[in-house]
């Protein structure tokens, strides 16, 4: 289709509204509500255009374009009417600075400046230099407002974490309001009360913690003025350098954008620029990163001890004393720790070491056990065709989908965000979890399932829609008669045992018999139970069974790396608690701590080396301490929970005299007289677990992340067969390492060996914990 | 003159009973319609009546009815537009108060003919009797078998609930209504697309006034040619004025459409009270543009009205006389929709809020010399330029209030 905007001919395909197809081609148009990631609103009415043949001035953010439309954009009369709405916007926000005189002089000089404690100006208002109302102003060219001006007089909110929510700047765009309800699915604000005196607000006025505010901070990215500011960043000045990276805190991997000033990080703000996050993020990778790299608990020095004491040194020192001691454990009693937040590089070096230098079989990795580890150890080792791989937007346009054993709004909000997309695509949602969650609201079915009992309900569900299939494929199956009388005969104990309501599980049967394409997303509760095998495998029969996807979510950033280097060929890990069972018993001479991992007061080690970014309590009793980098301060390659490989580079230089923690590894081989440890920088390191690893090949391409997106290989194999899940028969002890669900809720917030609750005073408070 | 068809009995005792409805020839309507005809020919005979809607736009009943999409998977919705918020109506409050068999009557058919199952009554809250009223007529029809399940035995099911709106005038609005039906703070909707295919919960909907579908049932019975007979060609039936300030005789009064509004006011409803004299007339509730006293010779339907470059609107027949100051009217017009705006959209929220300030500027004889023209600036930048109906219903009459009372309002200005 073709349409005419002052007088071009323009070519639109699908559809576009006008003022998309005009941003497209480099025509300005006015605008302040409208939003990319946003329906249409229609509120500012700045974006007025005229169109030929019909009547009045159509909104350019809502009309959409149709063959043939001629637009006209600028007009001497479409100019006064934009005049007039802006002065009525400017006459409700502090525009003293907007139309001063001296604007010039004050931009350079600060010729004007005053103090005062309310923003009555730009040069007062944190957004000053990125507002998009001074934009459009300089574009309109207003130097005069025929109001006077009207100050709401509101009282600044600061009652809550992480920004501050001054109204008085609000131009009631609504954009902070619709993100919340149209992308978030969160809705904490809403517009309070009518005509002029309308307001964004929260319910009965309360703060955001207790309005259900997730403090995403996607409200305060697409404020077009200074009405909801982060705080940490607003005494800052502009920032004079951009950069982007990848967060590494969780296993989706956000694509993040870094404002730096002088060379230190300002802010983060999530990107678009990969189909990952989309423009999204969440309270850690929005607010609290920045603290975390330069957290006050970084370690910056090499520490040795000496006489009891701990003494900085040289790396030279370090690197020595430490490998000297190394030694004497090669081969016998040492356990090795590796974080999964590091990268791709890192893990290649840390298995090369342990491998090869160290002789260990073993590395302790995942702080839980991996979702990814006990669905590939429990189905695909099992000849089941269970594929790890998936894009993101497999889960938006789901019909059903299926959630158990996570509140992924506080896990994993980014697959909430395409969850939730879904669900405005008309899907529905089944909940399966043992207690309440924010997400119950938004499910069509929320099943209680007591913890650990989760089996029983997957195996009736698959049962109940097997025999409501007059073509029931698996009937003559080798095994399924034997499998169906057990569950009928053991019915009305096990659903009194796990607190099942058996109408639910009939309607929700039903509702799976449905839809297609379904999407059985399984969380960290339902594989951190005693009854993580039974759960994996009836939960993969149930899946088979609707032609439905079964995704693991991956924990932490760079799991799904740490899955492939460690254990996908031959599984050398031992999960953090598996390690605690082990120290206990005595089974540790010398700890090498390249990941966190809490070391009993008890526990009977000679030898302890830390090589983390952060002090821990594991510090004041270690040997020798070794400073590693973060992730802003090295670059690498991450592996997603979809197995997307992507690589970020370093934003800015290593603080104090921290190392990349491949870096450090390398030159301690090197000492200890290992050869081949001779790396010079990452690209180097991957291109030669490029050549170890077959499924990492697509990472080694010197041109990879350029336009496609680059997945780990990994091939469907196996063939399914039913039934794989038995009945369970638990082992006692297993049973016994297993962590309460408590600390696994816990472990969620984590960089490394840094605790993000105890570092930041909003997350705490998010959370819900009490002050310390 | 008066040429009663809804109001027709209205002198009777208890005619919300539906005892004493059935004994006046209750339900006859909707039992030829459900058993006589079909869909297709009810629709086809509402079209040619030309019922246009009482609620104020005017548009077609019949072709609204029409664009609703006959084949869909979806669930369709009757709305009943019961919010009767614009400043001087009072005909639906009559209506369903004395007659709410009347207008279920209607609701009946209309569902009828476009295949809807679930109708709902959007009352305004302040209505508190009359929604309860409606609600107790609702339980008679049900248990004398003209609602629910298989009505008269047919295998058409209608449910009708009565839904209580909390006080804004913005919901009124066709889609503000519907939002604010589904729980949602009443903001209007973009439109398109219009609710005819994608409405209450996102399904296609028709919105109609209480006014018009009351008319439904006797189109029904005495069809569409008798029904234009009583009005005009493209403009069927009657009009129900509702006559306030200050006259003799205050009240409704149904006349053929068309009147002319000189008989309606010194005729029907007895001329000035106390020997006043007439200064100006509202003729389509507040948001019509105003007309003066020698304005007022002319038919009152929705063409001749928009000629005159006012409104029918609801036709709410506001009378003001010459020792009211014009002031107080534009006051109270300023003031209203300042309040009533949604705040959605920058000229209404802020531009009516300015206005309004200027007026109180004037009123405490503050005004200055300019003020008049800022208002008309203003409004006219209100005019058709924002997101709903809302602020045309604002900017027109102020305009006309500014533009032919100038003289007297700049009197009022001191500096």
């Amino acid at each position: 289709m073709r349409i005419t905007i002052n007088g071009r001919q323009l070519d639109v395909s699908g559809k576009k509204t006008i003022l998309e197809v005009a941003r497209a081609n480099g025509i300005f148009i006015p605008s302040l509500c409208d939003h990319s990631a946003l329906v249409p609103f229609g509120g500012c009415r700045l974006c007025l255009v005229e169109i030929k043949g019909r009547k009045g001035y159509p909104p350019a953010c809502s009309t959409y374009a149709e063959d043939g439309l001629d637009v006209t954009t600028e007009s001497p009369a479409l100019q006064a009417i934009r005049r007039q709405v802006l002065e009525l916007i400017l006459s409700e926000h502090p525009h003293a600075c907007l139309i001063c005189a001296e604007k010039k002089n004050c931009d350079e000089y600060k010729s004007t400046i005053r103090k005062v404690g309310e923003v009555t100006g730009c040069v007062l208002c944190p957004n000053n230099g990125r507002c998009e109302l001074q934009d459009v102003v300089e574009a309109l060219k207003i130097d005069r407002v025929n109001f006077p001006a009207a100050y709401r007089n509101f009282d600044v909110r600061r009652d809550d974490p992480f920004f501050d929510r001054n109204y008085n700047l609000c131009i009631l765009c609504g954009r902070c309001v619709r993100i919340c309800h149209e992308v978030r699915g969160v809705s904490a604000i809403s517009f309070v009360f009518r005509g002029s005196q309308a307001v964004v607000g929260t319910v009965f006025g309360r703060p955001l913690l207790e309005s259900g505010c997730q403090f995403c901070g996607a409200c305060v990215d697409v404020c077009p003025t200074g009405a909801l500011t982060e705080r940490a960043s607003r005494g800052e000045a502009l920032p004079d350098e951009e950069d982007e990276t990848i967060c590494p805190l969780c296993s989706i991997g956000c694509g993040l954008k870094a404002s730096l000033r002088g060379g230190r990080i300002v802010s983060f703000a999530p990107t678009n620029a990969e189909a990952v996050n989309r423009g999204q993020a969440c309270v850690k990778g929005r607010f609290i990163l920045r603290d975390v790299v330069y957290s006050p608990k970084r370690i910056l020095k090499p520490l040795v001890r000496q006489n009891g004491e701990l003494h900085e040194a040289s790396w030279d020192e370090a690197l020595d004393f430490v490998a000297t001691k190394l030694k004497g454990y090669v081969g016998k009693n040492l356990g090795f720790i590796s974080s999964t937040q590091v990268s791709l590089e890192d893990m290649h070096v840390f298995d090369r070491f342990t491998r090869e230098v160290l002789r260990t079989d073993q590395i302790i990795s995942f702080r839980n056990h991996s979702p990814l580890a006990s669905f590939w150890k429990e189905l695909r080792m099992n000849g089941q065709p269970a594929e790890l791989n998936f894009e993101l937007d497999s889960i938006s346009t789901a019909k059903v989908i299926v959630l158990s054993g996570a509140d992924i709004v506080v896990s994993h909000p980014i697959i909430w965000v395409e969850v939730f997309r879904a669900i405005k695509n008309g899907a529905k949602l089944v909940v399966i979890n043992g207690k309440d969650s924010s997400l119950e609201r938004h499910a069509s079915f929320h099943l209680r399932v007591q913890a650990g009992r989760e089996f029983s309900l997957f195996n009736h569900l698959t049962l109940k829609l097997l025999e409501n299939n007059p073509e029931n494929p698996y009937s003559r199956v080798n095994g399924y008669e034997t499998w169906r009388e057990s569950l009928l005969n053991e019915k009305k104990a096990a659903f009194a045992r796990a607190d099942i309501n058996e109408a639910e599980v009939d309607l929700a049967a039903r509702l799976l018999a449905e839809g297609q394409p379904t999407v059985f997303l399984m969380g960290p509760s339902v594989v951190n139970s005693a009854a993580a095998s039974a759960n994996i495998r009836a939960l993969w029969n149930l899946a088979q069974v609707c032609g439905g996807r079964l995704i693991p979510l991956a924990g932490e950033n760079n799991e799904r790396g740490a899955f492939e280097i460690f254990s996908r060929s031959s599984d050398r890990v031992l999960s953090v608690e598996e390690a605690l069972f082990k120290i206990s018993r005595g089974e540790y001479k010398s700890l090498y701590l390249a990941g966190p991992l809490p070391v009993p007061p008890d526990a009977a080690v000679e030898f302890l080396v830390i090589q983390d970014c952060f002090m821990n309590e594991n510090v004041q009793r270690a040997d020798a301490v070794l400073p590693a980098a973060t992730f802003a301060e090295c670059g690498g390659t991450f592996v997603n929970v979809e197995g997307r490989i992507r690589k970020f580079k370093n934003i800015i230089e290593p603080l104090g005299e921290a190392r990349p923690d491949w870096w450090i590894i390398c030159r301690m081989a090197e000492k200890m007289g290992a050869a081949e440890f001779g790396f010079e920088n990452a690209a180097e390191i991957l291109s030669d677990l490029g050549r170890t690893r077959p499924f990492f090949e697509p990472a080694c391409h010197r041109h990879q992340g350029k336009g496609k997106a680059v997945f780990i290989l990994d091939e469907k194999k196996g063939s399914g067969q039913f039934p794989s899940g038995e009945s369970p028969e638990l082992a006692p002890q297993r049973a016994a390492i297993h962590s309460s669900p408590a600390a696994s809720a816990r472990a969620l917030d984590y960089y490394r060996s840094l605790n993000l609750v105890e570092e930041s005073k909003g997350l705490r408070k998010l959370r819900g914990l009490r002050e310390k | 003159m008066e040429e009663k068809i809804l109001t027709k009995d209205f002198g009777l005792k208890n005619l919300f009973k539906i005892k004493v409805y059935l004994q006046q020839g209750g339900y006859k309507a909707v039992k030829k319609a459900l058993e006589q005809m079909r869909p297709a020919e009810i629709l086809d005979e509402v079209k040619k009546a030309n019922l246009r809607g009482r609620g104020g736009a005017g548009f077609p009943a019949g072709v609204k009815w029409g664009f609703v999409p006959q084949k869909t998977d979806k669930p369709k919705y009757l709305c009943v537009n019961a919010d009767e918020g614009e400043p001087g109506t009072f005909k639906d409050r009559y209506i369903m108060s004395h007659n709410p068999h009347l207008l279920l009557e209607g609701v009946i058919i209309a569902s009828f003919a476009v295949g809807i199952h679930s109708a709902f009554i959007y009352i305004r809250g302040e209505y508190e009797a009359v929604a309860d009223r409606l609600e107790e007529a609702i339980a008679e029809a049900k248990a004398d078998g003209f609602l629910g399940k298989n009505i008269l035995e047919i295998g058409f099911d209608l449910e009708v609930v009565v839904h209580r709106g909390a006080g804004a005038y913005i919901c009124g609005e066709e889609t503000a209504l519907l939002e604010s039906l589904e729980g949602k703070s009443g903001h209007p909707r973009l439109k398109p697309p219009f609710p005819a295919s994608i409405g209450l919960f996102q399904c296609p909907t028709v919105i109609n006034n209480v006014e018009t579908l009351a008319n439904v049932p006797a189109i029904i019975l005495n069809g569409a040619d008798w029904f234009v007979k009583k009005g005009l060609p493209k403009d069927g039936g009657t009009r129900i004025f509702g006559v306030s300030g200050m006259v003799k005789n205050p009240g409704i009064y149904e006349l053929p459409i068309g009147t002319n509004l000189r008989k309606i006011i010194f005729e029907a409803a007895g001329g000035m009270k106390d020997g006043k004299t007439l200064k100006a007339v509202i003729p389509g509730g507040m948001s019509a543009p105003i007309l003066k006293a020698d304005e007022i010779d002319l038919a009152m339907d929705f063409d001749s009205l928009v000629e005159a470059g006012s409104m029918l609107g609801s036709a709410a027949v506001i009378v003001i006389d010459q020792e009211t100051p014009i002031l107080e009217v534009l006051k109270a017009v300023s003031k209203f929709y300042s309040h009533e705006s949604c705040g959605q959209c920058t000229p209404c929220r802020i531009g009516i809020s300015w206005i309004n300030k200027i007026v109180r500027r004037i009123a405490s004889g503050q005004g200055e010399k300019d003020d008049v023209d800022a208002i008309i600036c203003l409004a006219e930048n209100i005019k058709g330029k924002t997101l709903c109906p809302l602020g045309d219903a604002a900017a027109l009459p102020i305009l006309s209030i500014c533009r032919k009372f100038r003289q007297e309002l700049e009197g009022q200005l001191s500096r």
